[in-house]
Parts: structure tokens; C-alpha cells; sequence
């Protein structure tokens, strides 16, 4: 009896893994630049379509695969801010002021990029075969190894985000950026670089969501846009701007959504995710671990 | 003007403010080496501007701020930092989902010797010893004269040769003011050069050797705090009734 439970939710723990990357990533950007990023799906996206490129075309192993791919979308993402955001954000004289023209640029960038996609990759939902070996056997499970790493790399670079962000000076310095600008300029932190870095550390972390959950789906051009919603719920849910927030809500999300479609109805799958959402806006407005001190690591 | 050495901070006809709002007027100010500088003035005539046009966190319309010889009107907020300018801003504003001692470190981001740092978090919890106790505690749960402590030890974590403080006695117990006017006292004997906007003029007074008194965004009576604190029109605007002795206050 309690196999049946057991398989969905380890599913759903690794899926949702992927939504907290994602919505670790949403969160950062919103306490570092007060930006809702609508691109950020799209920065999944490419961070899949490129790490499967280096796969293929390089011939790449898959862990310096993921690496590469994480840099390299983490440079797009930090050229993207630098080129088409900062002068959006900086009309206040400062970075705080994002206004509407901040949230239709960021939709602009979402189409641009999944046309840019298009034209460099084609329409075709592309395979990312990855030869992870055989699924561990748990008793009466056999758990695929590509839940495994997604599981395993996400706990990875969750970790590595957070001993950054409470250990190392560099870490301190975007959150104090996060918090106050004008008092980070004035204790002597380059505020535009930690703002890029940031960007780019978010764009990172969905590269690699996106790279993690190539080998279960397809890579695609469209799929940006599914994981947006699914990480803006999960966002949401944990506390929209808290990081660990990002995480549980990430997993909750992909928690319920997987139990619903194989207890209720696969057809509804998506529909679960907004329905724990509706729900805790209703009880808890601010999210489960709703803040009011940014990027709290 | 009694010169002490060089000129360490120099503001010549400086205009500014904030949108198309001009605050600043043509404002020339000095503050010489080794100096505790006040700068005086009713709210909204343009102290805490000055000190941020000063600290670059707001540009400059005209005019010139030169520090130690240099020119920093153009140059960003953390350039004037190492540059080894320093403002603590007014509004005790620290980092609260941080530690005392992040806060702290904070401040010395342009050292990147880690064995100055701490040697600098020594000197600054030799000036606030409470600090050291509260090190651990995150600075969002501390009173108000605490947060005031770590405003300004922040400030000194980069070892500025200069420091502008924003109304350090804003909003606090009088008990807790003479406190903190102590170790400025103290900073400054120390070798700082300290530029502070004060409220509380008579304070302020007492401590600096030479004061500034603006008005709608210029220097409207300057000259050495003694004469200040017996200047009519100073007293007039700012004390109110009678001068207290000097000596009893300090």
C-alpha cells in the first residue's frame, strides 16, 4: 500500500526540484533587482537547449555538460540584464524602480528568445538521451536514476547557493544589495556588479533545471513557458522573494501535482499545482514562509 | 578660517537636489585634516544632500567636491569608499536579516585582507564593547542606540581617513547620545576627520571645532564653534533662549 504512495512522491520531490530551481532563480532576481522576471522560463529553455547542444555536438559527459551549460546561461543572462534591463530599472536612479515597462520588456524577451530558439534549433521536441545507467532498486521500487540526479544535483547547488550567500563575502554583498542599495554602495560594494552577478546566478540555477529535466522530457521551444507558471505557483506558495520558500514551495507544488495525477486524473495535472496555490493565498496571503527580510538565505 | 593642514574634503559651489527639485544652491564648504566639522541647518535645507552628493550617491548638478586632492564629484558611491570616504546615512538603516558582525564586515568589502578586517572589527568593538557582546545576534532585534553603533562602525570598518555622519543623535536618549558623541570624540582623537550634520546644534557645537550653518541650500554663517555658539543669529535660529555653560555640557 505504502509503495504506491512512495513512488509518486519521489517523483514529485524530484519534479518539484526542478520548479525550485526555477523559482529559486524568480526569487532572486525579485529580492536582488525588484523584478518580476516573465523571461525566465525561456532562460530554462535555452539553459536545456544548450547543455543538450554540448551534449551532442561536443560530446560532452553530462556533469561538465551541466556545468558548462549553467555558465554559459549564466553570461546570457547577465548580457540580457546588462543590454535590456538596467536601463529599464535604473530611471529612478537606482535599480528599485521597475516599472510596467520592466514587466512588458521581460514578456518581449520570453518571445524573442523562444523565436531566437526557433530559428537556432527548430520546432521539433528534440530527445536528450543520457545514459544514466540502470534504476536503483528499492525494495519494490525501481527509482530511474535521471530522478536521482535531478534530486541530487538540485540539493547540490541549493547548498552551494545558500553557504555562498551566508559565508562568503560576495554572498553577504548581494544580500546586503538585495536589502538596501544605498547603504551597499556606501559600505564600498560595486552594487551594479552584484546586481549582474545575481541575474547571472539566477539564470544559472534554471539553466540547470532546464539541463536536469532534459532527460525525462523533450527539450523543446515551448517548454519555457509551462515552467514559468509552475515555478511563479511555486514561488508563491513558499513566499514569494524567500528562497527556501522557493524550494518548498517547489516541492509541494510538484508534491501534489504528481499525487493528483496518479490518484485523481493525469489529464488534470496542471490544474493541482493552481489549486494548492488558490489555497494558500486563501489561508496564508503571504506564502508558507512569506518574508519581509529579502533573499534570506 | 583656522587652518589645521591641508584641506581634506572641499566643496566649492556646489548645486544639486533631486529630479528637476533643486536643493543645493552653490554650497562651499572645508573640512580640514584631523577636523570635527559641523554642519547645521532646519530640515530640507539641504544637509543630508550635500552629504550624499558628497558620498556620490547623488550626482552632482555643478560644482566640485575634491577629497585628499582628488576630484570624486563623477565617481560611483564604492570608488569614494576606497577613495577612503565614508558616509553612515541617517535612519540607524542597517542589514536586519544579518548579524552584527556581518553588518559589520560588510563595511570593510573593499578590504580584501582578511586579517585587516578583523583587526578593524576589533577597533570597532573597542569603541562599542556592547557590540561584542551582540556580534551573533542578528542586528534586527537591537535598540536603537545599537543599530546607531553599528551605522557607524560600519562606517569605520573600511578605515576611512574621513567620515560623514548623518545626525548620529537622531531619535535617541539623551543618555545614549552623550554616548555616542563620547567615542566620535573618541574616533576623532584617534586621527579621523569627521563631518557631522547635527539637529542638535548645541551638541554639535560642543564637539566640533568649526561649524557650518546652511539655509536653503547654501552656506549661510560659518566660523570656529565658539563664536558660533555666541553668534546671535545662530542662537537666535537654532539654540533657542539662553546658551548653556560649555564646560558643564562635555
Amino acid at each position: 500500500m505504502l509503495d504506491y504512495f512512495v513512488d509518486p512522491i519521489i517523483i514529485g520531490v524530484s519534479i518539484g526540484m526542478v520548479y525550485g530551481l526555477v523559482a529559486l532563480g524568480i526569487s532572486l532576481i525579485y529580492s536582488g533587482l525588484d523584478i518580476v522576471h516573465f523571461a525566465h522560463g525561456e532562460i530554462y529553455m535555452f539553459g536545456a537547449f544548450i547543455g543538450l547542444t554540448l551534449f551532442q555536438k561536443l560530446a560532452l559527459p553530462y556533469v561538465p555538460t551541466l556545468l558548462l551549460a549553467i555558465v554559459l546561461t549564466g553570461l546570457l543572462g547577465m548580457f540580457i540584464e546588462r543590454v535590456f534591463y538596467r536601463r529599464l530599472t535604473s530611471g529612478g536612479g537606482g535599480y528599485t524602480v521597475a516599472g510596467m515597462a520592466m514587466v512588458v520588456s521581460g514578456f518581449g524577451m520570453s518571445i524573442l528568445l523562444q523565436n531566437i530558439a526557433f530559428l537556432i534549433w527548430g520546432p521539433k521536441a528534440l530527445p536528450f538521451p543520457v545514459p544514466h545507467g540502470m534504476p536503483i532498486e528499492i525494495g519494490d521500487l525501481a527509482l530511474p536514476m535521471s530522478y536521482v540526479w535531478i534530486i541530487g544535483t538540485a540539493l547540490v547547488l541549493m547548498t552551494a547557493l545558500h553557504l555562498v550567500l551566508k559565508k562568503t563575502m560576495i554572498g553577504l554583498a548581494m544580500r546586503a544589495v538585495a536589502y538596501n542599495k544605498d547603504i551597499a554602495y556606501l559600505s564600498g560594494i560595486n552594487v551594479p556588479l552584484m546586481i549582474s552577478l545575481t541575474f547571472g546566478v539566477a539564470c544559472a540555477l534554471g539553466a540547470a533545471a532546464g539541463v536536469l529535466i532534459g532527460p525525462i522530457n523533450y527539450v523543446q521551444v515551448q517548454m519555457g513557458i509551462g515552467i514559468l507558471v509552475k515555478a511563479f505557483a511555486a514561488a508563491v506558495v513558499g513566499g514569494f522573494g524567500s528562497l527556501p520558500g522557493a524550494v518548498l514551495g517547489g516541492v509541494l507544488v510538484g508534491v501534489v501535482e504528481s499525487l493528483g495525477a496518479g490518484f485523481i486524473s493525469g489529464t488534470y495535472k496542471d490544474v493541482y499545482a493552481f489549486v494548492l496555490l488558490i489555497i494558500v493565498l486563501m489561508v496564508r496571503p503571504a506564502g508558507i514562509l512569506g518574508v519581509s527580510i529579502k533573499m534570506k538565505a | 578660517m583656522s587652518a589645521v593642514g591641508a584641506a581634506m574634503l572641499d566643496i566649492k559651489d556646489l548645486t544639486g537636489g533631486y529630479g528637476r527639485v533643486q536643493i543645493l544652491n552653490g554650497a562651499n564648504l572645508s573640512v580640514q585634516r584631523g577636523q570635527i566639522v559641523a554642519l547645521l541647518g532646519g530640515n530640507g535645507t539641504g544637509k543630508s544632500t550635500l552629504l550624499k552628493a558628497a558620498s556620490g550617491l547623488i550626482r552632482p548638478w555643478g560644482g566640485s567636491i575634491t577629497f585628499a586632492g582628488t576630484r570624486i564629484d563623477a565617481m560611483r558611491p564604492d570608488a569614494i569608499v576606497r577613495a577612503g570616504l565614508v558616509q553612515v546615512t541617517q535612519g540607524k538603516e542597517t542589514f536586519p536579516g544579518m548579524t552584527v558582525e556581518e553588518n559589520l564586515l560588510l563595511g570593510a568589502y573593499v578590504v580584501k585582507d582578511r586579517a585587516r578586517r578583523n583587526a578593524a572589527l576589533e577597533r570597532v568593538y573597542d569603541y562599542f564593547p556592547i557590540l561584542r557582546d551582540k556580534r551573533h545576534q542578528p542586528s534586527g532585534g537591537l535598540s536603537g542606540g545599537q543599530l546607531q553603533m553599528v551605522c557607524i562602525g560600519r562606517g569605520l570598518m573600511s578605515s576611512p581617513s574621513m567620515i560623514m555622519l548623518d545626525e548620529p543623535s537622531a531619535a535617541l536618549a539623551p543618555q545614549i547620545v552623550m554616548g555616542i558623541f563620547q567615542t566620535i570624540h573618541r574616533i576623532a582623537r584617534d586621527g579621523m576627520t569627521v563631518l557631522m550634520v547635527e539637529q542638535n546644534v548645541r551638541m554639535a557645537l560642543l564637539l566640533a571645532s568649526y561649524g557650518y550653518v546652511i539655509k536653503d541650500g547654501m552656506i549661510h554663517i560659518e566660523g570656529p564653534s565658539e563664536h558660533l555658539i555666541n553668534d546671535d543669529n545662530v542662537r537666535l535660529s537654532y539654540l533657542g533662549g539662553t546658551v548653556a555653560n560649555r564646560e558643564a555640557k562635555l
